[in-house]
């Protein structure tokens, strides 16, 4: 009796909950459709890490079960902010030398790709007439007698003065990496040809402590899947740092993505920038 | 059935007066106007963004007022508790006023949590059974049993007590003294618990203090007897009701002690903070000076502090204490004075600067301020209906026809 | 399974047993009282939006009641998005405590981190916006001779009390000082370096702890989660997190259609509504599938690390070992599964 009484009170007080949620719910949908924002047309040519250097085109619907692009980008900045396809357009990472310590990186489990570089260098991808090999090929250019640096006329877009590279100070410039009868490989110290699409192969020579942080992931940037055993995308060391500057900056400054807004009942942040004093703190 | 005819006499006496008391109600019904609006407006219309709230300052009017009015419930132990402990005879009258204060106060109390929550109709998921009561883990829960036990318990004893009076019959005492006594341990947990609601959080150092609890109970003890007193005296002068002047003194004197109490533990506070002015004494330096050009919340702190500091000098004095023109206004000042500091002025600096450093600035909006003054002209309504029906039982204007006059002469209390 | 266990599954099945035959009575009769006053609304809708109300916390629901939750959850979305919705339920995988780390020598301070995640999960745009991840500019600061009659106390006229000059006010690394809505041509600038902060994914959430309805806790691959349905919009848990990382639906979010991510975990991305809270869920409906976080994937400096505590092979395991690490406020003993590190 009690019980009945009792859920006849609830059922009541229940329903008049109901009227109040469904009103919740019905305001849910409305102020979807009225504030819907005017839809800015999206970015489609972006970067990655490097402006100007790792770049990408939006391709719609690359992932049709849910109908996402292979990139989303920043309107104010063409970053790339999201990938529907972590691996649109990339290729095998190839071979990578065996470590056998603790050191040693998942290369042995996982699939590992790359963002290939030779289809975006300028020369290499020219008409056969034209591309890196057709000028360095020993007659045109003769291939330099020994790696002893000089000054160069060309590639100044690159490398402003040959005997300043931005890069292992003094140390060493352009045919320590360059290989002197191929330009359309890199070459070692010991003079093996490496692929443009492996740059981490050289890099790793000098840079051996970052080299070993960066097979284990804890240095660079893959995406994909993080499990051990899951396919992942690496990016080489040339899609962050420009070994041409890399000395100057290790890191190309990009531009930031917007603040969030203010909260209201706040009216600006200048309060953040002077500490409320009159005079912004050194450095702003 | 005589509590149904209890119900329609209390009720009929509560809604008749003079034209002043229709006056009265008739402000209150203005500022409920709005209210409605407000209401709509945020229940059904755009939801809390209505409000001044951000993610920054989460809590702000709405949960000051919710914390104070704790307080304001929970001090009618300070008539109770003289009375039935001590048999301090002249609060005589005053203890169904004191109940009728709790049974308001914690209604408002419930009003702002529902004006609070961001999605009042899944209240239900608070029920044990069919909901989960996240007892005794979550501290809310602690709170929402110990409120709603203590709106019971004065309930059960100022309308049972009443009713009795109605009737004439005597009081079963062994029921009563044990719901009385009950009552009495149960009104100071009901504010420890709301000050442990908040001062176990470390996020929020202003918060994080173990007086707290202490404090509350000091600052309640002299806000709620304010206006308790303040009620007396308005009572006195517009009812047949005699109110002792014992009964006002005594409630004063409360008053003072537990203010300058209050200050104490407020100054020790603030002692312990500045002093070695660690980074977690950030909101109270913004309380009390602003930060970096920041200093919304100066003004009303330091305005709360002077009402406290005068109200406390004045009401040593025992020629104002006991000058029953003055003490009224000092009491409707000291208790706006409380319900500043324990109210916003504790809640809105625990958000700023957020625990991540931001500062940011709190302004209500226009419907969170009706919706504010709304809940209270509610609270005061209720009130003055309750109150007014309380002083027709004990003038005994509101009476059983039946009324059984053996025990007349000595009342049920 | 130990006693105990089996005791508290027990007890679960017994709470939703009651619950069940309950919701029987009570739902017929309120159906009744209510659908009289529905009439005008659309009736698919308002049916959707009653079930939903009526349906218990995630975490008690039976593997078919999940199904019909997210079923009817799927037809809503698609509907109200106009593209096919998926919400998934998964649980948590077996064997994995996900962990995250953060290189805050590296950090750029560049944002791009904040609107992944806006992209990847479904927050409010604008009115309110909502983001999960808040980049805070702190200062280098330098110390300059100019500046020594800068500090606390202020030394031009002034007695030094005890101290004897030297104050150059410097907010160098002084954590609680830095800039929230920071501006620039470009990223780093020149004085500053970057520290974001989003939910640190505590072990001993205060959050949790708070909830009076239980509708946030941390599942077993500890993911502080939230069931939106169970949330009652209370905000105690917005005051207890130490740091700052839940959020609140003020109003209703504010969602474009074309932006809508239509894969959704049910405890992750899914859209909200109104009024109850919402914060990081480690991409749940990304990393239960095997996937990087969206804000892992997008640093353009790779500063974000993501992997299994418990495998000794995984980049995060191999940063414990091999980094000087911290954890944000350790003094509060929340036991965060967010690392700051430095190389």
């Amino acid at each position: 009796m009690f019980l009945n009484r009792m859920i006849n009170i609830i059922s009541i007080i229940t329903s008049v909950l109901i009227i109040v949620a469904v009103m919740y719910g019905c305001g849910d949908t409305k102020s979807v459709s009225k504030k819907e924002a005017e839809a800015a047309a999206p970015v489609t040519d972006c970067f990655e890490s490097r402006e100007g250097y790792t770049t990408v085109q939006r391709v719609e619907n690359v992932v049709p079960e849910y109908g996402y692009p292979n990139v989303k980008c920043s309107q104010s900045t063409t970053g790339v902010l999201w990938w529907g396809d972590p691996f649109y357009g990339t290729a095998p990472m190839g071979d990578m030398p065996v470590i056998d310590d603790e050191t040693r990186g998942d290369y042995a489990v996982a699939e590992a790709v790359v963002k290939p570089r030779e289809p975006k260098l300028m020369y290499f991808n020219m008409e056969t007439t034209k591309h890196c090999a057709f000028c360095h090929d020993g007659k045109i250019v003769p291939f330099p007698k020994n790696k002893k640096p000089r000054l160069l006329a060309a590639h100044q877009d690159i490398v402003a003065n040959s005997l300043q590279l931005m890069h292992g100070r003094a140390a060493f410039w352009c045919l320590d990496c360059h290989n002197a009868t191929n330009r359309n490989r890199l070459i070692d110290h010991r003079g093996n040809e490496i692929s443009f699409n492996q740059p981490q192969k050289l890099c790793g020579k000098c840079h051996g402590e970052v080299y070993i942080d960066w097979r284990l992931g804890i240095h660079g940037k893959r995406i994909g899947s993080w499990t051990k055993t899951g396919k992942k995308r690496w990016w080489v060391c040339t899609e962050c740092h420009n070994p041409h500057t890399v000395q100057m900056l290790r890191y190309n400054p990009i531009k930031p993505e917007p603040a969030p807004v203010l909260p209201k009942g706040t009216k600006s942040d200048e309060h953040e920038i002077t500490k409320g004093k009159e005079i912004p703190l050194a450095g702003h | 059935m005589s509590i149904l005819r209890f119900t329609i006499d209390f009720v009929k006496y509560a809604l008749t007066g003079g034209i002043r008391y229709y006056v009265w109600l008739g402000v209150l019904g203005i500022l409920i106007v709005p209210w409605v609006y407000g209401t709509y407006q945020q229940f059904i219309i755009g939801g809390l963004i209505v409000a001044g709230f951000t993610d920054q300052i989460s809590w702000a009017i709405y949960e000051g007022n919710f914390i104070f009015l704790v307080g304001v419930a929970a001090a009618a132990v300070t008539v109770v508790f003289p009375y039935y402990v001590y048999k301090y005879k002249p609060l005589k009258d005053v203890v169904l006023v004191g109940e009728m204060l709790a049974i308001t106060a914690v209604t408002m109390v419930i009003l702002f949590i529902l004006f609070h929550m961001g999605r009042p109709d899944r209240l239900w998921h608070m029920i044990p059974v069919i909901g989960i009561f996240n007892w005794p883990y979550a501290i809310l829960t602690w709170d929402v049993l110990v409120l709603n036990g203590y709106l019971f318990l004065n309930f059960a004893c100022g309308f049972y007590n009443m009713h009795q009076m109605y009737t004439g019959r005597p009081v079963n005492e062994k029921i009563y003294k044990t719901l009385v006594y009950i009552a009495i341990i149960w009104a100071p947990s009901i504010h420890i618990v709301t000050a442990f609601l908040i001062n176990t959080m470390p996020a929020r150092p202003i918060w994080f203090h173990s007086i707290m609890p202490i404090k509350f109970l000091a600052t309640a003890f002299a806000a709620g007897p304010a206006l308790i007193t303040f009620t007396l005296l308005t009572i006195r002068k517009y009812t047949d009701l005699k109110i002792q002047d014992e009964a006002v003194n005594f409630l004063s004197q409360i008053m003072v002690w537990c203010l300058g109490i209050a200050l104490v533990l407020t100054f020790s506070e603030v002692v312990t903070e500045l002093y070695p002015s660690t980074e977690h004494a950030n909101q109270l330096k913004y309380a009390l000076f602003g930060m970096h050009g920041l200093t919304k919340m100066v003004p009303w702190l330091w305005g709360a502090w002077i009402i406290m500091v005068g109200s406390f000098i004045l009401l040593l004095i025992p020629g104002i204490r006991k000058n029953y023109k003055i003490l009224p206004v000092i009491c409707i000042v000291m208790f706006v004075g409380v319900w500043i500091e324990k109210g916003m002025a504790l809640v809105i600096p625990g958000m700023i600067p957020s625990p991540i450093g931001e500062l940011s600035e709190y302004s209500p909006t226009w419907i969170e301020i009706l919706n504010t003054l709304g809940n209270w002209a509610i609270g005061a309504a209720i009130f003055t209906f309750l109150v007014k029906g309380a002083i027709g039982v004990m003038l005994g204007e509101v009476r059983h026809p039946n009324f059984d006059n053996r025990n007349a002469s000595q009342g049920s209390h | 399974m130990s006693e105990e266990k089996k005791e508290i599954a027990k007890d679960m099945e017994g709470e939703a047993k009651t619950r069940r035959d309950f919701l029987q009575d009570m739902g017929a009769a309120a159906l009744l009282g209510a659908a009289a006053l529905m009439t005008g609304s659309d009736e698919a809708q308002a049916k959707t939006t009653w079930a939903e109300w009526f349906q218990k916390n995630y975490r008690l629901m039976t593997d078919e009641e999940k199904k019909e939750a997210t079923l009817r959850l799927e037809e809503r979305y698609s509907e109200e998005y106009g593209k096919k919705v998926a919400v998934d339920g998964s649980p948590a995988i077996k064997g994995v405590l996900f962990g995250m780390a953060l290189n805050i020598q590296k950090c750029r301070g560049c944002r791009r981190c904040v609107y992944a995640c806006v992209k990847e999960n479904n927050q409010s745009r604008s009115d309110p916006q909502i983001h999960w991840i808040r980049v805070i500019e702190m200062e280098k600061g330098k110390f300059l001779t100019e500046s020594m009659d800068k500090g606390y106390p202020n030394s031009t006229g002034e007695s030094y009390g005890i101290q004897v000059g030297g104050n150059a006010y410097n907010l160098a690394g002084v954590t609680l000082e830095g800039q929230h809505y920071y501006e620039a041509e470009t990223v780093p600038r020149k004085d500053a370096f970057y520290f974001p902060i989003q939910c640190q994914q505590c072990e001993k959430p205060p959050c949790v702890k708070v909830c009076p309805v239980r509708a946030t806790y941390r599942d077993p691959d500890g993911i502080v989660v939230i069931d939106y349905n169970w949330c009652i919009g209370c905000r105690m848990c917005m005051a207890a997190c130490p740091y700052w990382a839940r959020r609140f639906n003020w109003g209703d979010p504010n969602l474009p259609k074309e932006e809508m991510n239509p894969k959704t975990h049910y405890l992750g991305n899914r859209p909200r509504m109104r009024g109850m809270v919402e914060k990081c869920t480690f991409c749940v409906q990304r990393t239960r599938e095997g996937r990087y976080p969206a804000c892992v994937e997008v640093c353009p400096a790779g500063v974000r690390k993501f992997g299994n505590l418990l495998d000794p092979e995984s980049e995060i395991r191999k940063i414990l070992e091999r980094k000087r690490v911290f954890r944000l406020k350790a003094d509060l003993n929340t036991y965060p599964k967010f690392f700051y590190f430095i190389d």
